[in-house]
């Protein structure tokens, strides 16, 4: 209905547009989110099975060109190192991820200033510091403070059980002198405002029927609701419009049956993620905008970043129950974070420990590998393997080039006929060595420990759960598309909160950064109010 | 393989038979009795409720083994499966995955490995805390590991 307009349209319900719905709320606008996939019911979630490692590769595998939803979008990505990974519905990708949740460090905004390359952030950790704190105490998160890699922070809710698998890797740091830490990570280790805590379910990225993980449909959603923000499902945006003035007038969606809609809005924020963000954009053509929609800079969909990632093994001869507790949180070690440029590299990357997986997990990698094999021998082979392995992710910083990028797919589309996005990467010398560093710190590291044999594995394909930097923020309009608030730059009220603006990576999950940016962006917004479009 | 009333069983008798012993090979009983072989923990049933789309797939595997096969003693059945799963590494591997599906939700398996019963939801799992100790160390060492300051 053209004369229905909405004070403030979110494109998307996931860590970004739950975090900038629920502050804007404050406003007592008229706000109103689409999202163009479904609520999802955590009694159909994999762990409520006996069969849950199978079935977290049907309708929950992370990535969507499997998984194939029609709520979800196919990916492109024949000319992409990395397979991205995400899921569309309330809660977005915080529904699968894992829940690591350290922020980005002061560092990490200065990167040109302090090593050279890429740029500087338009904004520094100190801004994003209150911000940070509110998003632990909405999400819920378990840490320990006082983690000298870190500026002062005191996460709301005690850290969760490292168990026998972070004790052996702990005592391997402590041995070679290195930093580690207790994760912070938003599952909650105690109950925290109604609801339960975890309780070692195991398969936190095929969703938690516990509720214990914090996931944006049941932290920040209801909040936002009760306050008034309506959040409508199954409304996936095509193109957003402009009017004469060269502001956004409202979107093209399709509804659950399929229909062409249009909604007037006076302020559109976008929080599709970095893939989903700059597919819109360069999908929102017009004579006055002819290579999409806010790309006077040319830089809609260029510069994506990922974390590339390795898997280093250790396989011990006491039982860790490996098997039991949250999949990605456990203990992590910055020790190789900063920069070393006698290392060989720039940047750096984070260790983070990670459990083990299941029994069917288990002995399928172990057919694979040829450790576990089947017939006669493939119990004792079983019993050693299982419960008995320690893990170490390398996340590596992955530095912004032009030539990795999100475009439009020219013939795939999704079930409403927008064209698919595409994704073009390949990845750096930079990154190379320093994954390379990294396994091999890390095999150090699990030596130290006690492992009997250490494998490796990486980079690994099916892995782009970060998705960054196609719509970065800046101050320099010819080097950026939004401004410091996440304003763009060409069309005055149109916003962006999600991972697309980040300049530079860092070498951690970005989920906490990205909402600590998003509730920044409508503080900012909300301190703007009466000239948002000056 | 006995559970399900014949009428109803996707497979026919021989089959049955063949498939028995295939899953005999590919996870036999532990030579101490703990472990059961995969021919005891009611695949079939896990078939019909659990993996129906595979019984295609389940049909063209057999059909690449011989009536003979169940005669045949351990060492020559492995061998068999062997040559199988070079020839068709694809389907060998969609029928591992399937026969470990079903043989790691088993409750006399999972008891002997350690895992709970039936769904991890809601019982979930005790993991031990971890002594918070071992940070001393680190902590002792904060200078050395000090967050860049910009």
């Amino acid at each position: 209905m053209a004369d229905d307009v909405v004070d403030v349209l979110i494109i998307g319900a996931g860590a970004s547009g739950a975090a900038v719905a629920w502050s804007l709320a404050d406003t007592r606008m008229r706000i109103v989110c689409f999202e163009q996939g479904d609520w999802t019911n955590p009694s159909d979630y994999p762990s409520t099975a006996a069969n849950w490692e199978s079935q977290a590769y049907g309708p929950y595998h992370i990535d969507p060109n499997v998984r194939g939803r029609d709520t979800d979008y196919p990916i492109n990505n024949d000319e992409s190192a990395v397979t991205v990974v995400n899921f569309n519905g309330v809660g977005g990708s915080t529904i699968l991820y894992g829940a690591h949740f350290p922020r980005l460090h002061p560092s990490d905004f200065r990167v040109r200033t302090l090593d050279g390359v890429a740029d500087d952030w338009p904004i520094d950790y100190d801004t994003l510091e209150p911000y940070f704190a509110t998003n632990d105490r909405m999400m819920g998160v378990s840490g320990l403070a006082g983690d000298p890699m870190y500026p002062a922070k005191q996460p709301p809710l005690p850290p969760l059980p490292m168990g026998l698998i972070g004790e052996a890797v702990a005592r391997g740091f402590n041995k070679l002198g290195w930093h580690w830490w207790p994760s912070d990570s938003a599952i909650i280790s105690q109950p925290y405002q109604g609801r339960d805590k975890c309780v070692n379910l195991g398969p936190c990225i095929s969703g938690c029927a516990q509720g214990g993980k914090s996931s944006t449909d049941i932290t920040y959603w209801p909040e936002a609701i009760r306050r008034g923000v309506e959040l409508r499902t199954r409304c996936r945006v095509r193109e957003i419009t402009v009017n004469e003035h060269g502001f956004a007038h409202g979107v093209v969606y399709y509804n659950a049956a399929g229909e062409e809609c249009f909604q007037r809005a006076e302020v559109i924020v976008m929080a599709c993620n970095g893939v989903g963000t700059p597919r819109i954009l360069l999908n929102s053509k017009s004579a006055q905008f002819p290579d999409g929609l806010a790309n006077s800079s040319g830089l809609v969909g260029r510069n994506l970043m990922f974390h590339p990632i390795a898997f280093v093994q250790g396989l011990f001869d006491e039982r860790l129950d490996s098997h039991k507790g949250p999949q990605a949180c456990c203990i992590l070690s910055k020790q190789f974070y900063e920069t070393d440029t006698s290392r060989g590299f720039v940047r750096g990357y984070n260790m983070q420990i990670a459990r083990g997986s299941g029994p069917l997990g288990t002995a399928m990698a172990g057919y694979v590998s040829g450790t576990i094999p089947w017939g006669p021998g493939h119990h004792e082979a079983f019993r050693q393997r299982f419960d008995h392995v320690a893990s170490i992710g390398i996340l590596c910083e992955d530095l912004p080039e032009e030539h990795n990028t999100v475009t439009l797919d020219p013939t795939r589309v999704d079930s409403n006929g927008i064209p698919a996005p595409k994704i073009t990467y390949r990845y750096s010398d930079n990154s190379m060595k320093m994954m390379e560093h990294g396994q091999a710190r890390a095999t150090e590291a699990l030596l130290a420990a006690g492992a009997q044999t250490v494998t490796s594995s990486g980079p690994l394909r099916v892995s782009g759960w970060h998705l960054l930097g196609t719509a970065r923020t800046g101050k320099n309009p010819e080097r950026s598309v939004v401004n410091h608030w996440g304003r763009s730059h060409d069309v005055k009220n149109l916003f962006i909160v999600d991972g697309s603006v980040f300049v530079t990576g860092g070498g951690v999950n970005p989920a906490s950064t990205i909402q600590a940016w998003a509730l920044y962006v409508a503080d900012t917004m909300k301190k703007n109010l009466a000239n948002l479009f000056d | 393989m006995a559970d399900i009333i014949s009428t109803d069983h996707p497979l026919t008798r021989a089959q049955q038979i063949l498939l028995a012993a295939l899953l005999d090979t590919l996870v036999p009983g532990s030579d101490d009795g703990a472990m059961p072989s995969a021919a005891e923990v009611q695949f079939d049933v896990y078939l019909l409720a659990q993996a129906e789309e595979f019984v295609p797939l389940l049909k063209s595997a057999l059909q690449c083994f011989e009536p003979s096969f169940v005669d045949l003693p351990l060492t020559d059945r492995c061998e068999r499966v062997r040559e199988f799963s070079v020839s068709d590494p694809q389907l060998f591997q969609a029928l591992l995955t399937r026969v470990y599906d079903c043989y790691y939700q088993n409750d006399r398996v999972r008891v002997q490995i350690g895992v709970v019963t039936g769904a991890p939801f809601p019982q979930g799992n005790q993991v031990t805390p971890g002594d918070l100790s071992l940070l001393d160390p680190v902590i002792r060492n904060s200078d050395r590991h000090v967050y860049r300051k910009p």
